[in-house]
């Protein structure tokens, strides 16, 4: 989960999006009451509906959706991730009449569908984003939209409430409710430690609550609480190698990471078989049929071919440690990473893996530095291996890791520096006006490259795990598995 | 400085003498303060500057797509890109005026960032402190003065007292009182019977280390000549614990308990962290994980200031608890 994950979680109940996605990737009408691509899929034309109020009273149109877009693209704004999700064709926004809006694009755009229904374009009134914009993520009295919660109250570090929109009559289609919410409201608490966070969920305190790995087992026995998990769509948990300089940008050497790797053994050793061990960059559970099930036990666990492959990339020697040294160097690879990041028991398996690769020969540096060093970090490319994951209800999100073009941009996405024209071609050719068979096949020869070159060792998909009261009845999901309060309620 | 001229003082320029001795130790004191929290601010500036990272990283959050020219502007904005000697400058003349400037991270003024947890800290902080202290009090006046099972076995619950991880006797709390009993909630910080536990977890240390000190100052104090005395006066073993050593079994305790209380009053990362409460500590910690520099600031400010506070209170007790130290030879 990043940061930004969890704040789409807790956002949701305020912001409507104009379009809802469900849990299995379908979209369903929400503010805009249909919506039309153009033939050649540069315009995305919406209609909206005519009956909504935002909470502040200011009544909802083409100008309001216009005004988020514009607010989101605009450089004053440091919107990061939103802003990456209008592609980098995006035109503008126009108001066709009051309740049509339109999007325009250079040229076609299909992930944009997708992009509008998360809660990061989700609608805020054009009157806070004006009140004080550098105050927006700061939640609080400033997030106002429509949707059938208010924020009510906050405390920083500890918990957020909110309480029902008794007015909202415009809910998503398709979930079985569009009138007011159940539930009188609900708060949100955040425990970061593990085990207050599950005593406080088998006590009978908290009606749902995250739960960790090793407490799934408990959760699973409880007669009083119902386990629910959903693998997440997007990127596994994955380390990205960065090809940008030595060692790694020799491919022999990529290769013989990944055949030095024992992904299953370790997953399940280190999960006791909860989590499913990735064969692929892209999750499963990501819609479309995009992932690409022909990787399944395709590469690894080939220390004898690790071993010859580094002979041929001229590692010969070996040091005292037993690592392998090339004109006397020894072959390390620096792995950078936020302490706070590594939960999910994130460090064993990151120690098991730089067990498996001595091995080898290759000496796995874990190296643990503050968030302001991690991104400078970054920034000057000083590492060689970097882990992440990254929730996304769609397979636009191998752009942002493997498009030339994402290195134009600054972030962690980009970390393996992938700059390759072919991979560009089938990322721009899905990402264009081509039918939805066609798009996955791209996707599909994306994940294959990215494993036949070693870019990326795959490690496990990742689990959005909650563990609910069964006194919780009629909670949704969205398409990450985060829970939607909307048709919940409590008996 | 112009001339004082103080009521009743017909000799200019001598106004201190007018003023009355604790008075005078005040104005002392928080002459000190302002050098106090000068050493503090420049040091902790100083710091953050030597640390590897960068703010702007900082202001932007994880996960970020954002081209130069808006980095560019941030730096600008945020003057990151003024020499350092200009940067302290200006932020000395800022904190002059109490502005203590906006959170990279969170973008709301420190003060506000602040001041939403210094009560939940406070908060704890006195409970503890309370709660340990009377604890210690109550151990030390039960046991000084006489060797028996009674004291070997509180000794030794001292000492498991003041081993035992605040970590894990949080947790062990928790599991007890919470989950298991459901006496008092897991979390957060509405209401007093949410301080219960997470006091009672910095207390218990607290009052370990506090019922030592305290006994081997009554022990000490129960052989001097006066005890005898009183006691031939036909006082009451107890009585003379109670009204005679303990007056000189207090001097350390309460230098001891200060310094432990200006401890809390910097927040308790772990409590915090085990009982989901608000606090300076999380704050200040994730601040400097982030280089979050304006917040960091303004936490070791209030920090030392509050040093500052609980050393000055201490040394009124002082005066309050030894009559030997009072009425116009106050330590300043």
């Amino acid at each position: 989960m990043s940061p930004a994950d969890v704040t789409a979680v807790i956002q949701r109940g305020v912001y409507d999006s104009l379009v809802y996605q469900d849990s299995s990737g379908a979209f369903h009408p929400w503010l805009a009451t249909s919506w039309k691509v153009s033939k050649d899929g540069k315009t995305y034309t919406f209609q909206l509906r005519h009956d909504v109020k935002f909470t502040d009273g200011t009544a909802f149109d083409a100008q309001a959706v216009k005004a988020n877009f514009d607010s989101i693209n605009a450089p004053a704004t440091k919107s990061e991730y939103a802003s990456a999700l209008f592609g980098q064709y995006y035109q503008g926004t126009k108001v066709d009449d009051a309740y049509t809006v339109e999007v325009d694009f250079s040229r076609a755009f299909t992930p944009f569908l997708q992009a509008v229904s998360t809660t990061y374009l989700g609608i805020a009134s054009p009157a806070s984003l004006t009140h004080d914009a550098s105050h927006l993520c700061a939640g609080g009295s400033y997030s106002v939209g429509s949707g059938p919660f208010v924020e009510s109250a906050r405390v920083p570090g500890q918990s957020v409430s909110f309480t029902r929109n008794p007015a909202y009559k415009w809910g998503p289609q398709g979930v079985g409710n569009s009138g007011p919410a159940y539930l009188s409201g609900y708060t949100i608490d955040f425990l970061p430690d593990d085990s207050t966070r599950v005593g406080s969920l088998t006590s009978g305190q908290v009606d749902a609550a995250t739960v960790p790995v090793t407490a799934v087992k408990t959760v699973k026995a409880d007669t009083q609480l119902t386990y629910v998990a959903h693998q997440s769509p997007g990127i596994v948990y994955s380390l990205q190698l960065n090809q940008a300089h030595a060692p790694l940008n020799d491919e022999r050497v990529r290769q013989a990471v990944l055949d030095a790797a024992d992904v299953p053994t370790l997953i399940k050793s280190v999960y006791f078989g909860l989590y499913q061990p990735a064969w692929s960059v892209l999750s499963p559970s990501t819609p479309g049929g995009t992932y690409d099930s022909t990787l399944a036990n395709s590469w690894g666990n080939d220390p004898a071919k690790a071993i010859e492959l580094l002979e041929q990339a001229s590692y010969t020697g070996v040091d005292a440690q037993g690592y392998r040294t090339k004109d006397g160097k020894r072959l390390t690879l620096r792995w950078i990473y936020i302490a706070e990041s590594q939960s999910d028991q994130r460090d064993t398996l990151g120690q098991a893996l730089v067990a498996q690769f001595k091995k080898v020969g290759i000496d796995l540096e874990r190296d643990t530095v503050a968030e302001g060093a991690y991104f400078t970090d970054i920034e000057k490319s000083d590492y060689d291996v970097l882990d992440l994951s990254w929730a996304r209800g769609d397979a636009d999100i191998l752009r942002g890791f493997y498009h030339s073009a994402s290195a134009a941009v600054q972030g962690s996405e980009d970390a393996s520096n992938t700059r390759d024209p072919q991979v560009d071609a089938w990322l721009d050719d899905a990402d264009g006006n081509v039918s939805p068979a066609q798009s996955a096949a791209d996707y599909r020869d994306v994940q294959n490259w990215t494993i036949q070159h070693a870019v990326v060792l795959p490690l496990y998909v990742t689990e959005y795990q909650l563990g609910v009261s069964t006194k919780v009845h009629g909670l949704r999901y969205d398409v990450s598995g985060g829970p939607e309060f909307y048709t919940a309620w409590v008996a | 400085m112009g001339r004082v001229v103080a009521e009743g003082s017909s000799r200019p320029g001598r106004a201190s003498q007018a003023l009355g001795p604790v008075a005078r130790f005040l104005l002392g004191r928080a002459a000190q303060a302002v050098v106090v929290l000068w050493g503090a601010a420049t040091l902790s500036f100083a710091a953050l500057h030597l640390l590897p990272g960068d703010p702007v990283s900082t202001l932007l959050g994880p996960m970020v797509t954002v081209t130069p020219q808006v980095r560019a502007r941030i730096v600008a904005d945020y003057q990151l890109d003024r020499p350092l000697a200009v940067q302290y400058a200006g932020y000395l003349r800022r904190l002059f005026t109490g502005d203590l400037g906006t959170s990279y991270q969170q973008q709301l003024p420190v003060r506000a960032v602040i001041g939403q947890q210094l009560g939940a800290t406070v908060q704890l902080a006195l409970a503890a402190a309370l709660l340990g202290g009377a604890l210690a009090l109550a151990a030390a006046l039960l046991t000084s003065g006489h060797d028996g099972p009674v004291r070997r076995l509180v000794e030794s619950a001292e000492l498991l007292a003041v081993s035992t991880p605040t970590f894990w006797l949080g947790i062990l709390l928790l599991t007890l009182f919470s989950f298991h009993w459901k006496l008092f909630p897991v979390a957060g910080a509405d209401g007093p019977a949410a301080l219960v536990l997470p006091a009672a977890t910095l207390a218990v240390p607290m009052a370990g280390l506090l019922s030592q000190v305290l006994r081997s100052g009554l022990d000490a104090a129960l052989e001097e000549p006066f005890v005898l005395a009183a006691r031939a006066r036909g006082l009451g073993g107890f009585a003379v614990r109670a009204r005679h050593a303990l007056r000189h079994a207090l001097i350390p305790a309460i230098t001891l308990g200060g310094w432990l209380f200006g401890g809390l009053l910097g927040g308790t990362v772990l409590v915090e962290t085990v009982f989901a409460r608000p606090g300076l500590g999380r704050i200040a910690v994730t601040a400097i994980d982030a280089k979050d520099m304006p917040v960091v600031l303004g936490v070791v400010l209030l920090s030392a200031a509050g040093f500052v506070v609980v050393n000055t209170a201490v040394d009124l007790l002082y005066a309050a608890v030894d009559p030997r130290l009072r009425a116009g030879s106050v330590r300043s």
